[in-house]
């Protein structure tokens, strides 16, 4: 692998922060400072042995609350899919980190760890916690200008919280991403307590710019490209009967306006990366259907 | 102007050279023909002179016998005569002894004596015995130096390939000797083996060394001989030759072939009500101008109604068949034309449940409102009992094979694959020899099901597919199906296929299906 561009201009700029030869090519990860988040952010790419010869699609992962880049790259076992079918995966942090705002680390599932891919417009996250921008706009020019990419083919993917992410990037921006898919996603977070404390903590009380950031109300008023979602959820998942998923919602919402769902409940599966693990193969081959037609 | 002489004086004598040729090999054959002629002839006379010295000796020897014979007779009468004579001077002696004797009784005895009579006629014939002479044969023979001989027995040759039709026969004889013949007799019959009588023989004359028998039976043996005939006389008949007339062509059954891109499964009817020895499959390319190919391949000695042909993907095909017996291939059958883009098959009538019916063209499936009572379904053997289902016939080659259904999303259906011996009292899906996509539809919604075993995966599909599209590949041992307007892939079955499977169609109520053959994979 050649090194990194690092003669762009400077904000551009990206630190090897660790390179592992795996599955023929290699699993990185890099820091950088984030115009959009106004921190250093690391994120993880996977290249394929494709990609020292040519340029790939990107796949766009994006993960659940509490994680870092590293869940995904060391638990989800996607590295030899991602060879075969030649497609960079890069999988970023899930919130800015260590911006030293109040109350960033007190809970698990808001501040550090929960950016819920939304722009915060409420003090004191809005200066940093504009993870939406930095998901589909900061990161992949980052990404198109320092490795072989082909900018035209991404897609997206996440699960549970990261899911969400995946599935407004996609409805939100129709067009963008070629394929979206996810694991457990929140589908529904204005109807569910992690949504409803994300949102209005990031959102504020006015409900109403809530539904800019809710999947099932996005998939209500799509318009674009036909789109081919691939939802897998296990069936003993925690989370999905604790009502924060709320899956069936979509799902309605999407047989009413006839947007393409295959969404599969996988029987005696968890909320755990050992059920991503178990199907993400099935979703980088949905992914690759698109990204490589 | 010397030269133009000389080529002309030059050609001259080439031509006289060659007259001269010409000249030398008539004489040639003139004093051949004398030469053969003469030993004709010579052997004719010869024949004579032989029959008449051998005629002569017969009857030199004839009269030496009959001398013979007279010669005895006569000695022996001349004996006799001496005996008679000196008996009856004994018997004067006697008598003049007696009558010099006193006692004159004795003289009347002597009397009874002289009552003996000597036979004085001559015992033979004064006559030579003539028997005619006999010169028949002479004459016969003498006549016969004069005319041609009757011709020896004509050779007649076997049957030589590609000389017969379905109805004809083309025999040919030879003469062994430059016999003259003013005309030959070809007879035939059928041969069975049961022979019947009315199977007569049949004559016909013919001048040539040839004939061409017609108005014959296709696919039949013929015992024919010939005898040749001429002024003096007919031939003996020549050997028995067995001929064959070629077959009917066969009669390709469009409805059960079946096709995918790599092959072709052709089946037909042989066109023959006698067993036929061989098949030949011929296969041509059709341009994409749609003009035929040249003949690319032929198959032979195919020796069942069914041909399993190889075939490049994405071409198309006209193929045809020829019934083949020991007189030789039968005309082509009618064609069938083969597209190789996708998998092609016909439903097997023969196993849809009694309330399926099945559209004229054969690729659309009724499950009609009317509920038949069950007395009135008539079942086949091979037929769906309890599931309203038919199958496919694909064909059994393990690549790869698409198909596409045409639903109703208010059709209650179950489409997937087969093996072909899956129970016909069980549901599509509900046993593990059978896979299927099933569309329910609930009160509140519709429910698709993958099915085997009688187990689902759980899963939700939000734009219900009314065009379905079945992928099966056994390399990977794969079945999928995609939604095909969205070209969103719904379910991959993972099952090594241990033996072929068909295609499978079910309807749980009233409504229809139509499968869309022939098409291309989608990547």
């Amino acid at each position: 692998m050649r090194t990194p561009h690092l003669f762009y201009r400077s904000k551009m700029a990206l630190t090897q922060v660790s390179s592992n030869k795996c599955a023929d090519g290699f699993q990185k990860v890099f820091e950088h400072d984030s115009t959009e988040l106004k921190c250093k952010m690391k994120f993880a790419v996977y290249l394929p042995p494709k990609a020292e010869t040519g340029k790939c699609p990107v796949m766009y992962w994006l993960s659940g609350l509490t994680c870092t880049e590293q869940n995904f790259i060391t638990k989800a076992g996607s590295q030899l899919a991602a060879a075969e079918h030649g497609i960079i995966i890069v999988a970023p942090d899930t919130s800015p980190r260590g911006c030293g705002i109040e109350g960033e680390d007190e809970s698990w599932d808001f501040g550090t760890g929960a950016g819920f891919y939304v722009n915060a417009t409420q003090d004191p996250w809005k200066t940093n916690y504009r993870m939406y921008s930095y998901i589909t706009e900061e990161l992949p020019k980052l990404i198109n200008a320092n490795f072989p990419t082909d900018p035209d083919r991404i897609s997206v993917s996440g699960h549970s919280m990261g899911g969400h992410g995946a599935l407004i990037c996609a409805l939100k921006n129709p067009g963008k991403y070629k394929a979206v898919s996810a694991f457990a996603p929140i589908c529904n977070p204005m109807q569910c307590p992690w949504g409803q404390k994300a949102f209005s903590g990031y959102l504020g009380s006015d409900r109403s710019t809530w539904e800019a950031y809710d999947a099932t109300v996005l998939a209500a008023s799509y318009s674009g490209p036909q789109l081919d979602i691939l939802i897998d959820q296990g069936r003993d998942d925690q989370f999905l009967s604790a009502s924060q998923l709320l899956p069936d919602n979509l799902i309605a919402v999407c047989s009413e306006k006839k947007i393409p769902v295959v969404f599969r409940l996988q029987p005696g599966y968890d909320h755990s990366y050992f059920f991503i693990y178990s199907f993400i193969n099935d979703h980088i081959k949905h992914h690759a259907k698109y990204l490589n037609a | 102007f010397g030269v133009r002489t000389r080529n002309r004086l030059q050609g001259k004598v080439a031509e006289m050279e060659n007259f001269a040729g010409h000249l030398e090999e008539i004489f040639l054959t003139v004093e051949e023909n004398f030469g053969r002629r003469e030993q004709h002839l010579e052997q004719h006379y010869n024949d004579v002179l032989q029959t008449l010295s051998q005629r002569y000796e017969d009857r030199a020897a004839g009269l030496e016998e009959e001398k013979k014979n007279k010669l005895e007779a006569l000695y022996r009468q001349l004996l006799a005569c001496g005996q008679a004579l000196d008996a009856s001077k004994e018997l004067i002696e006697t008598a003049q002894e007696i009558y010099r004797s006193q006692d004159k009784r004795l003289f009347l005895k002597v009397r009874e004596f002289a009552k003996e009579e000597t036979d004085l006629t001559l015992s033979t014939p004064l006559e030579f015995n003539t028997p005619l002479a006999d010169l028949s044969d002479v004459k016969t023979l003498m006549d016969s130096i004069n005319v041609v001989p009757a011709p020896s027995a004509p050779v007649i040759n076997p049957q030589m390939p590609n000389s017969a039709t379905q109805t004809s026969l083309r025999v040919c004889w030879s003469l062994f000797s430059d016999d003259s013949v003013e005309y030959y007799e070809l007879y035939y019959r059928p041969v069975h083996d049961k022979v019947c009588a009315w199977f007569t023989v049949t004559k016909v004359k013919v001048k040539e060394t040839h004939c061409k028998v017609t108005d014959l039976l296709p696919n039949a043996q013929y015992e024919l001989w010939v005898t040749a005939t001429n002024t003096t006389g007919i031939s003996p008949a020549s050997e028995k030759a067995l001929y064959m007339t070629v077959p009917s062509p066969p009669v390709i059954k469009q409805r059960e072939c079946t096709s995918c891109p790599e092959a072709a499964l052709i089946r037909w009817e042989s066109g023959n009500t006698n067993p036929i020895d061989s098949y030949t499959v011929e296969l041509s390319e059709v341009e994409t101008d749609g003009t035929e190919s040249h003949l690319t391949e032929s198959i032979v000695a195919v020796p069942t109604c069914q041909c399993l042909i190889q075939l490049q993907p994405g071409r198309c095909y006209v193929i045809s068949v020829r019934a083949v017996n020991v007189g030789g291939p039968s005309n082509r059958s009618e064609v069938i034309t083969v597209s190789t883009t996708g998998t092609f098959f016909h439903l097997l009538g023969e196993t849809a449940h009694p309330c399926l019916s099945i559209s004229e063209d054969g690729f659309t499936m009724f499950y009609g409102d009317e509920e038949l009572p069950i007395s009135a379904m008539a079942f086949d053997a091979n037929a769906f009992t309890r599931c309203v289902a038919v199958l496919g016939d694909l064909i059994p080659v393990r690549g790869k094979h698409y198909w596409e259904v045409e639903v109703d999303d208010g059709t209650e259906f179950r489409i997937g694959v087969s093996y072909e011996d899956t129970e016909r009292s069980s549901y599509l899906g509900a046993n593990n020899t059978s896979w299927c996509m099933r569309h329910i539809l609930t009160p509140t919604r519709h429910k698709y099901e993958f099915l085997h075993k009688g187990w689902s995966p759980d899963l939700r599909i939000t734009v219900n597919p009314v065009r379905i599209g079945v992928a099966l590949d056994y390399d990977k041992g794969t079945l999928s199906f995609f939604n095909v307007d969205l070209k969103q892939h719904l379910h991959t079955f993972h099952c090594h296929f241990q033996n072929y499977v068909h295609p499978c169609f079910g309807l749980d109520n009233p409504g229809a299906l139509t499968v869309h053959n022939g098409i291309a994979a989608p990547e």
